[in-house]
């Protein structure tokens, strides 16, 4: 008997074994090198054929290069549960990204628990034409995508690009000695070239090309590089039309609009991840962004202002004028704030809404405390802010999901001594009220102004009449000079070229940075190529790609185990007499985000959650069977009541209907 | 429900269109009637059928319904290839609604076709230029307006789905047909605390009950019930994406501008055309035909864009000339009626670089009956029971029109009816083909001097002429030869914006067969002023300028032939020699 059970036993485990062996293969990507075009595309089959159960390619797309994008969903078996989109390397120049993808998607096939309650997608390639410069025998960094493009716009399309005139597989810098040039030779640093301070009576010696010649002789220099369009800058939200390399409208060029396409046509998508340049993960998505509308201060328009009793010349909170609003509806019409921005034309919001920087601010904490308990380096040169036109500003913005992007690698950042007596830093004075920074008085404020290198016209009394008239606030001038390049102290190289060189000569071995040596130009005559290599600042060595993505990319699951869920959390009924019932249903949702996002609730985007009551002979005498809940806050609990006319038998369904916050039924029995 | 539709089966053999009964559709195509989605098909075959050398015929692609989008395209391939000669765009219908738009570009084909070889002006447009015509843009709009019962201003979207009323269903509450006769009219209640009293001059007519006055009725809105049983009416109905703030350039979210669909582009059909524009570069003109209202509107949508002034000035040609032709008409920028983002107008002057024109066709007011010509004065506080706010005296005239002149055919009388809901009520009320739409008598008028209006501005793109004014022998082997480029039309070979935004490349004037030693811009032909070009001589870029001129100066080495070459993205390339 009991050796029957052991066989027994032995092979149901087998079996067992045997299941999750077809369902969730070891599957081995080796993170020891960068993966091309066609090895990302491979990867991705061998990923997909090796879990055919839960694992699926879509291609989405063909570049104008010929070469296609290609999502790889891990969950197809899952119904009813919320999806992450991840996007890497949008703008083609971090090839670390792509790896972050990958090593993002091994992960979650080696691993049940994180593919049980949320489904993945996962672009590491939505570049593949510029991406693919990092891997060409002439290794440059380029954004755009092989829309043929006439740049310059004369008489010929991409005729006048780079050459690598050295031969040593890299576009550098080229310098010639020119008397009109603006460029020295930093003291500090041979290598390294500064712009001549002409207010100091100095005089530049040179002038600073891109490593080429002027193929179609019109005196310019790699004026017209072969290539279109950037599609990490080819997004709606703040699309920069101005900007060529954006193209002429967000979503001409195919990558783009396939993947905007392809996120609204899976409302289950309820949170992106960008892996790529920008770091909202460290540091929340940020503000000053002159331009937008500004809810605590709004003028109404002369024609609405007389309708709602208001006073066309003052300005009014947002809370404010709905309240105006409100008796103008119909009873028990929800007045939003979205509504009211619509109605007014109030145009785009161009900063984070407040309520989603809570968030963004303590998750940022947590990943700090996450990366400091992995012993991992922090002190490492800012990552590039986000662009305008961006995949990660326009998954916030419109969207309306919570958007993360992550940047896995820039250079450690030197250190330096500590400095004496710092004096208020940007981010102390972000927090202050405005009257706490009036209060430091005129000589704080001067100083704090001259030491971050604020333009001269703002002296501490023009500052100060500006926030008592109420034109800036604290933060939102400390969120402009964030975005003020930063100080460099007189007579030292910046902090960005003592890091970089410090790592080329510590970590890379002096590699990492072109000797100037001479060459003779057909054009220019004499000239030094040299500078630092293409990719310097954004990609490592092959050899950290697996420590950089191991202790990072976890971080994004950590990140979905934060998304919204919405359940019933309990009811109550109330026998109101004569087969009347009052109905209270409690939601709660568990998870720590909120639904939606405070900017998806501006933009009426993902869609409300619905409750939707059924049942047999069931009267609606207040409410109605499809209720929208409208947004809920993370951990929040909400209640919404109904009354009915029903049976004191009979019984009724409770759902939660959604595409992306999980779903939910409840079986109520009116009478107990 | 089965109600309506036995009610529905009765009624349908009385449905009041005007496409119905129309006869053989041949050309020259009739403009006395409207034509549905299968009719204009039927048209631009008839069209392409007549004229196989003049036209071609094609599918430029296909609606969010499967439909077929045509585009005609009007070039005689005698007088070069399509790409070469200045384009001119014209469409309509982009609200499935605004159907006489579509007639007007089915109108200009058929005139500029048939009077083509006959009419000298007509000729000559036909010769010089490459005409596009899409008549018909929201072919699913077209198609169901005709189909489905509609009010004259329901049915603009594009057919993809929206959740209007935020209850996760989308599409589930629009109008109902309830009387069956293939309008959503107004119904209207019986009630004693109404706003609203019968007009004591036309019982067919309400107006507003003031002061004292008993009320009679309350107005309960569009034909419609609750069918999904929310407590409101027709608040969730097809779409709604405007086509016309679907588009790349400036193109802004729903929250901004509601019907912007969730991003660029993403209407199927629009995004098909666009290919089909962005491939003719050669567009310099375009016109998208709307109703109503009587505007000619021209950029920029937003009054945050600014426009070149010279750019104004060529509008203003155009402009003032369409107001002429028909003088209700008015010309205006377009944010002046309402600031848009992402319409079609804009798009093809900002993105293609064409001059561009919303026209808003129809004025309701054409529908006159009086003696006196003279209009009449709408009164504010005006107890009219009417369309927008107009005077009640206005709708007895309308009213009257109708039945004296329309014969009866765009108002329907009042019918009682079996609300589910209201109970006893009455439907009635003007019918899907009033208000917006010219009752077909009108209709030849009103295309026509559309068409002309089409047609001065086709007249009026760039004819760039190249002559060489002056050869002279300057000793040592070298030659100064001087070029002039003129236009005497009002379009410049390019728009002054795309300059300004360098969206393509300018004209390019190319000299070769000698060695060009230097060679610029003249600026005083008297005094010999040049603005020579540093680099690349032989080249020269270049825009000929409305009603103007653009010289310029070569010193060339060497004996023989030299050849001068012009050419341009919008006008005609050019080419000429000089003996050296």
């Amino acid at each position: 008997m009991r050796k029957k059970l052991t066989v027994f036993l032995t092979v149901l485990l087998s079996f067992l074994v045997l299941q999750g062996f077809n369902s969730y293969a070891q599957n081995k990507i080796a993170f020891t090198k960068y993966h091309n075009y066609s090895e990302v595309q491979d990867a991705l089959k061998s990923l997909a054929d090796a879990n055919p159960a839960i694992a699926e390619l879509h291609k989405i797309a063909v570049s104008p290069g010929g070469k296609e994008v290609t999502i790889l969903e891990i969950g197809k078996n899952l119904k009813d549960k919320p999806a992450v989109f991840i996007g890497a390397n949008f703008e083609g120049i971090t090839p670390v990204s792509t790896e972050g993808a990958l090593y993002l998607a091994n992960l979650l096939l080696n691993s049940k628990e994180n593919t049980e309650n949320v489904k993945w997608f996962i672009l590491p390639l939505p570049n593949p034409d510029a991406s693919e410069n990092y891997f060409s025998s002439v290794v440059y960094e380029k954004s755009t995508n092989d829309q043929k493009l006439n740049k310059d716009i004369d008489d010929q399309v991409d005729e006048d690009g780079f050459e690598d005139l050295n031969g040593d597989g890299f576009i550098t810098q080229m310098r010639v000695k020119d008397p009109e040039g603006t460029y020295k030779i930093s003291p500090n640093d041979p290598r390294i070239m500064v712009r001549a301070d002409a207010g100091k009576g100095e005089r530049g010696e040179y002038k600073i090309y891109i490593e080429g010649i002027d193929n179609d002789g019109d005196g310019v220099y790699n004026e017209d590089e072969p290539g279109g369009i950037n599609v990490g800058i080819n997004f709606p939200h703040l699309f920069d039309h101005k900007n060529k390399d954006a193209g002429i409208y967000a979503g001409i060029t195919p990558e783009s609009f396939a993947v905007m396409k392809f996120i609204y046509d899976h409302p289950e998508i309820s949170m992106i991840e960008t892996i790529g340049t920008s770091d909202f993960c460290i540091e929340p998505p940020k503000g000053g962004r002159r331009g937008g509308a500004n809810m605590q201060s709004i003028k109404i328009p002369r024609r609405y202002a007389t309708q709602f009793g208001a006073d066309p010349d003052k300005t009014y909170t947002m809370d404010e004028i709905i309240e105006f609003v409100k008796p103008m509806v119909p009873e028990g019409m929800e007045v939003t704030a979205s509504m009211i921005a619509g109605f007014l034309g109030l145009g785009a919001a161009v900063n984070p809404q407040d309520n989603d920087l809570k968030f963004y601010s303590k998750l940022s904490e947590d990943y700090k405390e996450y990366l400091k308990e992995k012993k991992f380096n922090t002190e490492r040169l800012d990552p590039p802010r986000d662009k305008d036109g961006s995949f990660e500003l326009w998954a916030y913005y419109q969207v309306g999901v919570p958007s993360f992007s992550m940047n896995l690698f820039t250079v450690p950042k030197v250190k330096e001594e500590k400095k004496e007596e710092e004096g208020l830093s940007l981010e102390e004075v972000e927090k202050m009220e405005v009257k706490e920074f009036i209060a430091l008085g005129e000589e704080k404020i001067t100083a704090f102004l001259k030491a971050n290198k604020a333009p001269e016209q703002f002296s501490a009394k023009s500052i100060i009449d500006m926030m008592n008239s109420g034109r800036v606030t604290p933060k939102q001038m400390a969120g402009m000079m964030k975005n003020m390049p930063k100080p460099v102290k007189e007579g030292e190289l910046s902090e960005k070229d003592k890091s970089l060189l410090a790592y080329i000569d510590k970590d890379l071995g002096g590699k990492g940075f072109a000797a100037w040596e001479k060459y003779q130009h057909p054009t220019l005559g004499e000239v030094e190529i040299g500078g630092y290599l293409p990719f310097l600042e954004s990609t490592p060595p092959a050899s950290m790609i697996d420590s950089l993505c191991s202790v990072q990319i976890p971080w994004l699951i950590k990140l979905s185990e934060k998304l919204p869920e919405i359940k019933i959390l309990d009811e109550k009924i109330t026998d109101m007499g004569s087969g009347i019932w009052k109905l209270e249903l409690f939601v709660e949702n568990k998870g720590y985000l909120p639904y939606p996002t405070s900017m998806g609730e501006r933009n009426s985007q993902p869609a409300s959650v619905i409750v939707l009551l059924e049942g047999k002979d069931l009267e609606f005498l207040e409410g109605y069977s499809r209720t929208p809940l409208g947004s809920i806050g993370g951990n929040q609990v909400k209640r919404l009541t109904w009354i009915i006319k029903a049976g004191k038998t009979s019984s009724i369904t409770a759902k939660i209907e959604s595409k992306n916050v999980g779903s939910d039924v409840k079986q109520i029995k009116i009478g107990g | 429900m089965k109600r309506y539709i036995l009610i529905t089966l009765i009624l349908s053999f009385s449905v009041l269109t005007f496409a119905a009964d129309k006869g053989k559709i041949e050309v020259p195509l009739r403009f006395d009637r409207y034509y549905n989605y299968d009719d204009v098909t039927t048209a631009l075959k008839a069209l392409n059928n007549a004229f196989p050398k003049l036209t071609t015929l094609e599918v430029v692609g296909q609606s969010e319904e499967g439909r077929n989008i045509y585009a005609l395209t009007i070039n005689n391939p005698e007088t070069g290839n399509h790409l070469e000669k200045p384009g001119v765009y014209i469409d309509g219908n982009i609200h499935g609604n605004e159907i006489q738009a579509g007639e007007v570009c089915l109108y200009y084909a058929n005139m500029l076709l048939s009077k083509y070889g006959e009419n000298e002006k007509i000729t000559k447009v036909v010769d010089k230029n490459a005409h596009y015509i899409i008549p018909v843009v929201n072919v699913d709009g077209r198609y169901h307006f005709f189909e489905d019962a509609n009010t004259p201003d329901s049915n603009r979207s594009i057919r993809i789905p929206k959740d209007d009323d935020n209850d996760g269903l989308v599409d589930e509450d629009g109008y109902d047909d309830l009387d069956g006769d293939g309008n959503i009219c107004q119904m209207r209640i019986k009630d004693p605390f109404g706003n609203y009293k019968t007009d004591p001059e036309d019982p067919r007519l309400m107006m507003r009950v003031r002061g004292e006055e008993k009320g009679e009725w309350t107005v309960l809105g569009l034909e419609g019930i609750d069918n999904d049983h929310d407590g409101r009416i027709n608040e969730d109905s097809e779409g709604y994406l405007d086509p016309n703030r679907n588009w790349g350039f400036d193109w802004m979210p729903p929250y901004v501008q509601s019907g912007a669909g969730l991003y660029p582009m993403s209407g199927v059909g629009l995004k098909s055309i666009a290919k089909f524009i962005e491939a003719r570069p050669n567009i310099i003109m375009g016109y998208a035909f709307h109703n109503n209202g009587g505007l000619w509107l021209r950029p920029p949508s937003s009054s945050d864009i600014r426009i070149d002034n010279r750019d104004i000035a060529v509008f203003d040609i155009l402009g003032t000339n369409s107001e002429k032709i028909d003088p209700d008409y008015v010309y205006q920028p377009a944010y002046d009626l309402y600031p848009t983002y992402g319409d079609f107008d804009s798009y093809l002057y900002d993105i293609i670089g064409a001059y561009s024109f919303t026209g808003e066709l129809f004025i309701e007011d054409h529908q006159t009956y009086r003696k006196d010509t003279k209009k009449p004065t709408p009164t504010l506080q005006d107890q009219s029971q009417g369309r927008r706010g107009t005077s009640q005296e206005r709708n007895r005239e309308v009213l009257d029109f109708n039945d004296h002149v329309a014969l009866g055919e765009l108002y329907k009388d009042w019918v009682p009816y079996h609300h589910p809901l209201y109970g006893d009520i009455e439907i009635g009320g003007w019918i899907k083909m009033s208000s917006r739409l010219p009752h077909p008598f009108m209709l030849t008028d009103l295309v026509h001097r559309a068409a002309a209006a089409v047609l001065f501005a086709s007249e009026n793109t760039p004819e760039v002429k190249m002559e060489v004014t002056e050869t002279k022998d300057l000793g040592n082997g070298l030659k100064r030869v001087r070029v002039r480029l003129s236009n005497e039309n009002a379009l410049p070979s390019m728009t002054y914006q795309a300059i300004t935004t360098k969206l393509h490349p300018k004209d390019i004037l190319k000299v070769s067969g000698v060695k060009v030693v230097a060679g610029g811009t003249l600026t005083d032909q008297y005094m010999d002023k040049v603005n020579y070009k540093e680099y690349r001589p032989e080249i020269q870029f270049l825009s000929v300028p409305s009603y103007g001129k653009i010289d310029f100066q070569f010193i060339v080495e060497g004996k023989g032939q030299m050849q001068i070459e012009y050419t341009s993205q919008k006008a005609k390339d050019l080419k000429a020699s000089v003996k050296l």
